[in-house]
């Protein structure tokens, strides 16, 4: 396995980063529909690239540049990975690229339903989490022999709350998806969805942080748990801070005659915030599957 | 377990089957008769107006500026484009729609049952000129041809958002032909946006008759050509997120003129007007949709 692998694939995840707030900007800016047609704009697949079309086929480019990434990254792993299971979740992100792009043309010709459009703002992260899941699957941490540890803790499965934490956090996607994609700016947002979304934040925050507190109390001095572990829990008070300020920015926007900057650089940022938290929850679960036996009888941990 | 070669096939049949549901969803035309076949209005001669003023009360909130600097067209078209939500001059109010909502003609007949009127007008214009539209507020009757003009420099998209009437959203570059565009569904008000420039806005009123007028600068309307009868008249105007309106009960008599004068202010703009902490968990005061 060589250095390069790994850096392509840190790459890839770099350039999904990158298209998520990308993607967040033409929500936040109601550009979607700047052009109904697609895969070119305004019948161009370079067009001049003024008003909310900047945001929207600026858009389609970055995802066009990921997609090619990906083919590479999956062509790179078929010829420079020895692991068939890694080879195959190449395969499967370029069949996520792909289908994320299909969804995207679907959600502009269709005059964005709300359901396509938050499948496309939720296949998002799947495909961002995929990508990490690459990148910490070649990693020279993940794959050199790693040493024996001990773990003191007994009764909850750090592993059973990792892979709940993860799929709370999905759900919270998805509902803050929704939430976003159900009323532009300029709409009220629905009741019972914001709630939802509100409730949803605090069980992410309870369940993630008691799934911190736990890995921090069993091994706090192992950098290989503790490090992802901390930037999970300073991310996780950075979204609910930016969850807060995305809601009051929008609630002073409304009857403005745009989405002004600050409505819009706060709620992309707590998508990508979002989209960080899941993230760094997925490398904190691989790494605890990775030296944490099932059966809690015995620890192995490899070098930070 | 599936072979490998099946495998392969469903998942090429699958990208194959979102690929042509995407390129098969072109946006629907919303010019089908979904109106159903009611009776047709003769003239008798009698008819009357309604006509009257449309009022403000109070501080009037102040027009703002839009930042047309997203497009260098708009920019050095509309450099001081300003908001037209609300233009008062001397106490009176443009743009307010006011139509007739329901009402019993003097032969006992309801407006509602007549769908053909001898005066309904055959189309009407809806211009995008210096990155904004013109008129902001219309009206038309069910299935009048709006024909939609791009007076700019640079490419607008035409939206009418999902509401009774479907959604409908084309492109339109700068020299295109005019795009012609029918509602259907009598609605009260169809938004029209571009997506390209998120300011400019427009309201649509469908109705299925053609007692509608919008208020002038000096806040007057008059709608012509009323059969003699009782009618509830209803102004709407935007402010907040679906608008507020004021109604009024009036009697047209044969030949005559019925007057209806409305009056809005800041208890009827549509604003939050409790906590604005939590607009979307507050109960509406003042929308009336």
């Amino acid at each position: 396995m060589s250095k390069g692998v790994h850096r392509f694939a840190v790459l890839v995840a770099c350039a999904t980063f990158f298209l998520i707030i990308a993607g967040a900007n033409v929500t936040s800016h109601d550009a979607g529909l700047a052009t109904s047609d697609w895969p070119k704009s305004n019948g161009q697949w370079f067009p001049k690239m003024v008003g909310n079309l900047f945001w929207e086929h600026g858009h389609r480019m970055v995802a066009t540049a990921v997609g090619v990434l990906t083919i590479a990254l999956a062509a790179y792993l078929q010829f420079g990975e020895r692991r068939t299971w890694v080879k195959r979740l190449g395969w499967l992100a370029l069949v996520g690229v792909i289908a994320q792009g299909l969804l995207g043309g679907l959600t502009v010709k269709m005059n964005l339903p709300l359901a396509v459009s938050a499948a496309h703002a939720t296949l998002a992260q799947l495909f961002f989490l995929t990508t990490v899941s690459l990148a910490v699957f070649t990693s020279r941490s993940w794959i050199t022999p790693a040493s024996t540890v001990n773990d003191g803790g007994e009764g909850v499965s750090i592993r059973a709350l990792c892979v709940v934490a993860l799929l709370v956090i999905l759900v919270q996607l998805v509902l803050g998806a929704t939430l976003r994609h159900s009323a532009t700016w300029d709409q009220t947002l629905p009741t019972g969805l914001l709630l939802a979304h509100i409730g949803g934040a605090a069980i992410v925050t309870l369940v993630l942080g008691v799934t911190i507190l736990i890995v921090l109390m069993r091994h706090r001095d192992e950098k290989y748990l503790a490090r992802p572990a901390f930037v999970a829990v300073a991310l996780l008070v950075v979204q609910l801070l930016l969850g807060l300020a995305a809601y009051i920015t929008r609630t002073a926007s409304p009857y403005d005659p745009q989405p002004l900057n600050p409505m819009i650089a706060v709620t992309v940022a707590h998508v990508a915030c979002g989209a960080l938290v899941f993230a760094t929850t997925i490398v904190l679960t691989l790494r605890v599957f990775k030296v944490v036996r099932a059966d809690r009888q015995e620890y192995v941990l490899a070098p930070a | 377990m599936l072979s490998k070669r099946a495998r392969l096939w469903l998942g090429l049949i699958a990208a194959l089957s979102l690929l042509s549901l995407a390129s098969s969803c072109s946006n629907k035309p919303a010019d089908e008769e979904t109106t159903d076949k009611g009776k047709a209005y003769t003239a008798k001669g009698d008819e009357g107006t309604v006509s009257g003023n449309v009022s403000y009360t109070g501080a009037v909130p102040e027009a703002k500026k839009i930042d047309t600097s997203a497009d260098a067209q708009c920019a050095a078209k509309s450099p001081n484009l300003m908001t037209e939500e609300w233009i008062v001059k001397d106490g009176k109010l443009a743009n307010s729609f006011v139509y007739i909502k329901e009402g019993t003609l003097a032969d006992g007949t309801k407006i509602g049952d007549y769908t053909t009127w001898p005066n309904a007008p055959s189309s009407t214009t809806l211009d995008q000129n210096g990155c904004h539209y013109k008129p902001h507020v219309l009206g038309v009757v069910v299935n009048e041809p709006i024909n939609i003009t791009n007076s700019d420099p640079t490419t607008h998209n035409i939206h009418f958002p999902q509401g009774l009437n479907p959604d409908w959203n084309q492109s339109q570059p700068n020299g295109a032909a005019p795009l012609q565009h029918k509602l259907a569904v009598a609605e009260v008000m169809v938004p029209v946006k571009c997506n390209q420039h998120p300011w400019m806005k427009a309201y649509v009123g469908v109705l299925k008759h053609p007692f509608f007028a919008v208020s002038a600068e000096d806040g007057s309307f008059t709608i012509k050509g009323v059969p003699p009868g009782k009618y509830t008249v209803v102004a709407w105007h935007e402010g907040g997120v679906k608008g507020t309106e004021q109604k009024m009960e009036v009697t047209v008599p044969a030949k005559g003129a019925a007057k209806a004068d409305f009056t809005f202010g800041a208890s009827a703009m549509g604003q939050p007007s409790s906590l604005p902490m939590m607009p979307a968990i507050e109960f509406p005061m003042t929308m009336k949709h």
